[in-house]
Formats: structure tokens, sequence, C-alpha cells
């Protein structure tokens, strides 16, 4: 392929990746289920652990918007995906002229815009009601885009896995997403997390996405700015590339 | 060029031996059908020549391009029709065909202009911002055919493009494929109706259990079997034991009921007359109609397969 001709298969990779997030967005923004996944969980999941725990909002809104995006960013592909295995629409996206990394970044792309759009409900109750100062403004841009994409991403992730049932993919996702809340800092400070356990955080990319988030209410980080962004792109990489692998393996 | 060069394909899932060593070719504007009982390998087939599943052995090629290689380059060219009417039963008509254009880089424009001929062409035009999920049967086919059509392609896969619509559906849907044909489109289509494939192919290939049994045109493939032929009776009344007496007519090889009539396959159509009088004035009854034939598509189905159409499923007329 010459220069032009690969210019001219990534426009078209990049259309094809939206077509297939906007036609989510028309079927499953306003399912039920989707919503009580997306929006109620995180929300019951903070309250659990939140009340009765002294804490300022400035500490607890930053942990809430993160929560939020974990649960949020990953609730559309688990869904969308197994259905359309049932419905054979899922071979159309397989069979079209378009790379299986389309296909993974278009199914991501709903989440993540979804994500984006739940995780402003904590932000905004924290603005108007609790009046939370915000420090900084683009750690908390870039900690909410990145941290949307990296777990849509995942969430597209799991849900390679060939089966035609959501609940199979949603309750591996769970083994997952909740033991993440307890090792990223959220109600733990990281320094705070015992012995062994303190490790596992490293390897959770919430960790990065928390400390990005929480640096623009707090104003500190435990990493630095740049090594939160840096691993959340890590992770995004090695998820978007595993699930390409994952769903090409699946379909032979 | 040919369209369809595959050679050697093989595919196995686990143990089972799904295609075995099956080769053949389609040359460019023809309809070349895929004709062969459940579970033969058609649809595997096809799922191979589009590239969503890849082949234990062999190759494949689409206009020169390899499907496993060269798999997006290959598939610009196609559109397909899968075996179940896969749209989003959640969209509407014009967002399924919108979306799948999308997915073809069709522009704005023209796929806006093709999309209202399509619908228009396949009566659904009218329905068009309705909800697919209130659609019958036959309309979810007909708009899953527009979607497979909406990038003009030069080569379509059809899997099993009529099978169990009603007769408007499937009139509609075969004018189309001979249209297709007319404007030099090439048709790969899988069926295991016999009289479609008699009807739409210029060659037919007949499958079964992974392997190709005979690739030629159906009249051709009729002549291989010129013993095969037969004569067709209606009697009133039908006697009893009808099918028994007449199989006891000299030369008769068989006997097929066919709704009130009855098709006696034999060498010698002469003889089979004369017998059938004879039978008909001893038993009382009078006969009120005797056609001739030669070998049917379907004859040489049985023959080739080993398969009895009337015990494996495989229906002969819609
Ligand atoms: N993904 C798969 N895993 C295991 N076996 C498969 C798979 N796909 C097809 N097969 C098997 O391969 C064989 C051929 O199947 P295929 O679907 O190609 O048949 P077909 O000719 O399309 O039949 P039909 O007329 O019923 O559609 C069958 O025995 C089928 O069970
Ligand atoms: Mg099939």
């Amino acid at each position: 392929m010459t220069d032009q001709d690969w210019l001219r298969q990534l426009r078209v990779e990049i259309i094809a990746a939206w077509a297939i997030a906007k036609k989510d967005m028309l079927i499953y923004y306003l399912k039920p289920n989707i919503i009580v996944s997306g929006m109620l969980f995180p929300l019951f999941m903070f309250l659990a652990f939140a009340v009765g725990r002294p804490g300022e909002p400035s500490v607890l809104i930053p942990g809430l918007i993160a929560i939020t995006i974990l649960f949020s960013a990953s609730s559309i592909e688990p869904v969308s995906i197994p259905i359309e295995r049932r419905m054979k629409t899922f071979d159309r996206l397989i069979s079209a002229p378009v790379s299986l990394h389309a296909v993974v970044l278009g199914e991501s792309m709903s989440g993540f815009l979804y994500s984006i759009g739940i995780a402003s409900v904590p932000f905004l109750a924290g603005l108007i009601i609790f009046g939370t100062p915000i420090l900084q403004i683009a750690p908390l841009v870039i900690g909410v885009l990145l941290t949307s994409f990296c777990f849509a991403t995942m969430g597209t992730l799991f849900a390679s896995y060939p089966t035609e049932s959501p609940g199979d993919i949603m309750s591996m996702l769970n083994v997952v997403r909740l033991p993440l809340i307890f090792i990223s800092g959220i109600f733990i400070p990281i320094d705070q997390i015992p012995g062994i356990a303190q490790y596992a955080t490293y390897f959770s990319p919430l960790t990065y996405g928390n400390d990005l988030i929480h640096a623009a209410y707090s104003g500190t980080t435990s990493f630095s700015p740049a090594v939160d962004i840096m691993m959340l792109l890590v992770f995004i990489l090695i998820f978007q590339f595993a699930a390409n692998r994952l769903y090409k393996k699946f379909n032979e | 060029m040919n369209a369809i060069e595959v050679s050697h394909l093989t595919k196995h899932f686990g143990r089972l031996v799904a295609l075995n060593d099956i080769t053949f070719s389609v040359k460019e504007g023809e309809t070349f059908g895929f004709l062969g009982p459940n579970g033969a390998g058609k649809t595997t087939t096809i799922r191979i020549l589009t590239g969503i599943t890849v082949p234990t052995g062999g190759d494949a090629q689409l206009f020169g391009r390899d499907i496993v290689k060269d798999t997006i380059a290959a598939r610009r060219t196609m559109g397909i029709v899968h075996e179940t009417s896969n749209i989003y039963t959640d969209l509407t008509a014009w967002q399924n065909l919108m979306f799948t254009a999308q997915l073809y880089d069709v522009q704005k424009a023209l796929r806006e202009k093709r999309g209202r001929e399509l619908l228009e062409l396949f009566g659904l035009w009218e329905r068009k911002d309705d909800k697919t999920n209130g659609y019958s049967k036959g309309m979810k086919r007909r708009l899953t055919i527009a979607m497979g059509l909406i990038n003009d392609p030069r080569l379509i896969f059809l899997d099993e493009p009529t099978s169990g619509l009603d007769v408007q559906s499937n009139l509609i849907i075969r004018d189309v494929i001979r249209d297709l044909n007319a404007k030099g489109v090439t048709v790969f289509l899988t069926t295991h109706n016999i009289e479609e494939a008699n009807l739409t192919c210029d060659r037919v290939a007949i499958i079964n259990r992974g392997m190709i049994a005979a690739i030629d045109s159906p009249e051709k493939l009729k002549g291989t079997i010129q013993s095969v032929q037969s004569v067709e009776v209606a009697l009133d009344p039908v006697p009893a034991h009808a099918e028994e007496g007449l199989r006891g007519i000299a030369t008769v090889s068989e006997v097929r009921k066919l709704g009130d009539k009855f098709r006696l396959i034999t060498e010698d159509p002469p003889t089979v007359i004369d017998g059938v009088m004879a039978y008909a004035k001893a038993q009382k009854a009078r006969v009120i109609s005797v056609n001739t034939y030669g070998p049917s598509l379907e004859d040489v189905f049985i023959r080739l397969t080993g398969l009895d159409v009337r015990t494996k499923g495989v229906r002969t007329v819609d």
C-alpha cells in the first residue's frame, strides 16, 4: 500500500468506527438495564462505602467520579456485543471492509461517550450542591477522558469472550471491577494499603485515573500527572491490542 | 480474471471436516449456485469467502485478491447477505441501510440516493421510518438484501436468499437477482431449493458433506443422467393403493406422489403410458392428464448425493 492508500483506509476506518458507535448510542443509551448498571450501581457502591465515614466533599467527589467512570464506561459493550452475536448482526461488523481495530474502537467509543455523560452528574453535583472547588482543570479533563476510554476499551476486551449472554460478561467484569475499587486508592489511600496488596495498586488503571482526577480537587498526586497519563495510555494500548487479538482468535 | 477462484479449500471444526478439499471458480458476471442439503458446508464456504472464518487449508481469491492475506481489499468489492436476516431491530429500515453504507464508505449523497432506490425496489419505502422489529419475515429478508446491495458490489454473496418466504417476497428477490445478473454483477448464492437453482443459476455446484459432487449448468447436469425420465399422470378417482399399482407397471423404477398426481420414473415413457392406460381401465378410473418429462435437476441431485429428497427435507418447489 502507498501512503495515500494508508491515509484513505485510516479515514474509512474512523468513519466506520464512528458509525458503529452511533448505532450503539441509538440502540442502547436509553435501555433501562444500561442506565441501572451505568448510573445507579456506582452510586450505591459509593454510598455503601462513603456513608458514615468522615470525609470532605473534595475527597469524596473525585472518588465518586472515578467509580462512576469505572462502571459506566464498561456498561455498553458487554451488553451490546453478546446481543449482536445472538442477532447475528455481529457478522456484519466483522465482515465489513475495515480492520478489527475499527470495530473494537467503535464499540469502545459508545461506552466512552456514555461514561463522560454519566460522570458529569457527580461532577456537577459537587460543583452545584457542595460547591467543591476545583483547583486544576487540566488533570480533571485529561483524567476523565483517559479513564473513560481505558475502561471502555476494557469492556470491549471482556466482551470478546464468545457468548451470546450479556450476564456472562458482566459477571466476569465484576470479578475485576469490584476489587479495583479497593486497590486503587479511592477509599483507602495507597500508602495505607497493607503489605503486598500495595503492589497490586500499580496494576490497576483506576489507580492512575483516580490519582489524576484527585489532583484536580486536592492539588496533590501520589504519582506525577505525567506518570498517570502514561500509564493510562499504556493500559489503553494493551486492552486495544488484546481485544483485537481475541476477536480474531474467537472467530476462527 | 475470475470473480472467485477457490482451490483445495478445507475447513475443520475440531474433528469435523466441514469442507473437504473443494475447488471451483466463478466467472465474472455469472450467477453461480451452491446447492446442497443441511450441513453440506454452504454457509461455511461463504464465511470463508467473506473473510469471517479462516480456512484450515487451501486458498480463495476474489478478483485476484487473496481473502486471507488481503482481506479488506477483497471485501470492498463484495456485498454479503447472511443466512439469518441480521438487521438491527431497534433501528428503522433507513437507519439500518445508512449504517451499512457507512461501514462500506459510501458517500452521503450517494448512500441516500441508493438507499431510496433500494427501498423502493424492495417495496419498503413507505415503511422506511418504522422500527424493523415490527417487520414480517419477508420484509426483514428484503431489507437484508437491500443492505447487501447498498455499496453497489461487483460480487454478491446470498446465503439462502429466499428460504422460507412467501411468493411475493420470493418473486421480488428472484427479479432482483436476474437484474443484477443483467447488469454484470457476479452472484454467488446458496440454496437447498433445487427449483431455485434451476431457475436462477448459470452454473450449479452440488455440494454434499463438504465435497463437490458436480459442477455444471443445470441443463448439462440433467444431460448426464438421460436415463431418468418420467411420466406424470392424474387419475380420477384415485384408485386405492394407486402407488403400489403404478409401481407394478413395466419399466417403472419409482413412483412419487406429487399432490394429486403421480410421477413415474422410467427409461421408457411410451411403455409406461400404455401401462397406465391399462391400469386405469382395470381400476375403472379416468386418466385426466399425462405429461412426460426429461430428467430434472432434482434427479441429478438424488443421483449424486444419494439423498432422497422426500425424506431429507430438501424442498423441490416453494
Ligand atoms: N462454528 C462451527 N463450529 C463447529 N461446527 C460448525 C461450525 N460451523 C459449521 N459447523 C459444521 O460444519 C458443517 C457445515 O455447516 P454449514 O453451516 O456450512 O452447512 P450449510 O450447508 O450451510 O447447511 P444449512 O443448509 O443447514 O444452512 C455442519 O456439520 C456444521 O455443524
Ligand atoms: Mg447454511
